[in-house]
């Protein structure tokens, strides 16, 4: 009981003192400061600006920088993951295609702002597409890469019983590459995300990044620091849901993806800071068992993890 | 049973009218890889219902040999026939068993639906498979597993989904390439005596690969031996030997056979190294 309580608290000691360390320090020494404020006076802060409606409120920045990253997000991995598939399978194409990939990977996706905001103005889909150029690179190469790992046996097996180049993809290709894809897009959501953040800072007066920066220009570090702890806290979310999803859609095919590798990759990407999904790297609900053994296609889309055969879970051998 | 189904369907009424041309041909069959021969000119041919073993020292081509027949890999000199017909590709009338399992199911797919795969490459109806799934399930004992992953299974198990899956397919030749390689020796014999029913009651040509020596003979009607190491101008094919043993083999029995020992001896010595 004291063991359980203490693993439930232990995440939290370490935030807490960091709080009352600044609580403290923001109430003596950095009293008179423009740039920080108690946390206390933040969570307030963050109450009224909760409870306030219309433009610039919590509700309203949320919905815009969350629909424009996973709008985003959307359009650059549907691209990315399409054409890393045929980079993947054709050698050709990825012999075509390298030169391109790598001049235009390498340009940093907010430099892209000014060219974005001549092209569509302020708004909606000037963010769109630079959180789209973003997100379009990483899941083009993850997914060529993982479709360049694909077991070389399966692809022969699908020769030897005649699959169509289309059912290739759909019921080899696809399901093979799963686990790696769900790593590739939960880097691209954590990504879409502070793009998003950064392009609202520096360009689009819309969502939470804009919010930030006019709570810093009117001199209100509580409400500054409010909305930091927020952006934080939606980033934290938004990498949970993806996390259970990925171990939902393991589960269902019969597999444990192993999550340990999938934190290190996401935080080892540029954008770490945002999503990070706490410590949970343990084992996932262990799949297959409930799986019926009914012949439908609905296991067209199901996932080994590429990397660990051995490891597999519910090894009842 | 492999009649009526489309393109291969046509291919074995043209062979109809070519009679007593065999079910596979190798004629004069060069394989060079990288600059390497791995195949000197073979010629054999296999007749239907025929069950033929290729032994061989490893690195001798057998495996290669099986590639090239099943259309994997194009014979760089010769050519290898169906029919009387040159070979182009894999067809959906040849049925490959691959030596390693775990790579050959899909691990993300059920036993049933492993062996769905064959129906949905074939275009089989949806609503026609389970029934289909149902035989051939029970045919290789597996019924009972049949919701379970491969993963969930031993290693014997897991290569009757596989060769459940090639019966799937309604072949008329199966390719194994040293199927039993990596089981133990009980399950391998028990898998022995399956695929030999198997085979007996389906009609099914046969092209086995093994290095096992007892296997070989033990399985076929034929054994063809090949040479350890391929030199140019000297065909890679050294010996072929009969096999006229009564069918239904046993185990103990026909492994007593004055006539098994002396195939034993007979072949010993192509399956070492020089």
């Amino acid at each position: 009981m004291l063991a359980r309580a203490l693993r439930f608290i232990r995440p939290w000691v370490f935030p807490a003192v960091l709080m009352g360390a600044l609580e403290i320090y923001a109430r003596t020494v950095g009293r008179d400061s423009d740039a920080i404020a108690p946390p206390s006076l933040a969570l307030l802060a963050f109450g009224r600006a909760l409870l306030s409606t219309g433009e610039g409120s919590i509700a309203q920045a949320t919905a815009f920088t969350l629909g424009s990253a996973g709008a985003g997000l959307l359009m650059g991995a549907l691209l990315g993951i399409a054409i890393g598939i045929v980079l993947g399978l054709s050698r050709r194409a990825a012999h075509m295609g390298f030169l391109t990939v790598e001049v235009f990977r390498p340009i940093p996706s907010v430099a892209l702002i000014p060219l974005a905001m001549l092209v569509f103005g302020f708004g909606f889909r000037m963010e769109i597409s630079v959180v789209a150029f973003a997100c379009f690179w990483p899941l083009l190469i993850l997914t060529q890469a993982a479709v360049q790992q694909v077991e070389p046996g399966l692809l022969e097996v699908s020769q030897a019983l005649g699959l169509s180049p289309l059912a290739r993809t759909t019921k080899i290709v696809l399901p093979a590459v799963l686990p790696r894809l769900f790593v590739a897009l939960r880097l691209g959501v954590a990504i879409a995300l502070v793009v998003a953040v950064t392009v609202e800072i520096a360009a689009n007066p819309s969502g939470m990044g804009y919010a930030l920066m006019i709570s810093q220009q009117s001199l209100a570090p509580d409400l500054m620091l409010a909305w930091l702890f927020w952006i934080g806290i939606v980033g934290f979310l938004i990498n949970a849901l993806a996390l259970r999803l990925q171990r939902w859609v393991a589960g269902k095919m019969g597999d444990v993806v192993e999550l340990e590798s999938v934190d290190a990759l996401a935080v080892s990407g540029r954008a770490g800071g945002a999503g990070r999904a706490g410590g949970s790297g343990g084992a996932g609900p262990s799949g297959g068992g409930s799986e019926t053994g009914q012949t439908s296609e609905v296991l067209g889309t199901g996932l080994p993890h590429p990397a660990g055969r051995a490891r597999r879970a519910g090894d009842a051998r | 049973m492999q009649a009526g189904r489309g393109l291969e369907a046509n291919l074995t009424l043209k062979s109809g009218q070519n009679s007593g041309s065999s079910v596979l041909e190798f004629d004069r069959v060069r394989i060079h890889l990288g600059g390497r021969e791995i195949l000197s000119p073979t010629s054999f041919a296999v007749a239907r219902g025929e069950f033929v073993c290729v032994i061989g020292p490893s690195g001798c081509g057998k495996t290669t040999l099986l590639r090239a027949a099943a259309g994997f890999v194009a014979p760089s000199g010769g050519a290898v026939k169906r029919h009387g017909l040159p070979v182009t590709g894999p067809s959906r009338d040849v049925a490959f068993v691959f030596q390693d399992y775990g790579r050959a199911l899909l691990p993300w797919r059920t036993v049933a639906n492993n062996v769905s795969l064959a129906l949905e490459a074939a275009g089989i109806k949806a609503a026609e498979r389970p029934a289909r799934i149902a035989k051939v399930l029970a045919t290789v004992g597996l019924t009972e597993h049949a919701a379970k992953f491969p993963a969930q299974l031993s290693g014997g198990m897991q290569q009757r989904v596989q060769i459940a899956r090639c019966l799937a397919q309604e072949p008329e030749l199966i390719m194994m390439d040293e199927p039993f390689g990596a089981l133990d020796a009980m399950t391998r014999q028990s898998l022995q005596d399956e695929v030999s029913r198997l085979v007996r009651d389906s009609g099914l040509t046969v092209l086995f690969v093994t290095h096992d020596l007892e296997e070989a003979i033990y399985l076929s009607d034929r054994v063809i031996a090949l040479r350890a190491n391929p030199t140019p101008g000297k065909p890679s094919l050294a010996a072929m030997v009969e096999v006229k043993m009564a069918r239904p083999r046993d185990q103990l029995m026909t492994k007593e056979d004055p006539e098994f020992l002396r195939l034993r001896r007979e072949l010993y010595g192509f399956l070492a190294h020089p």
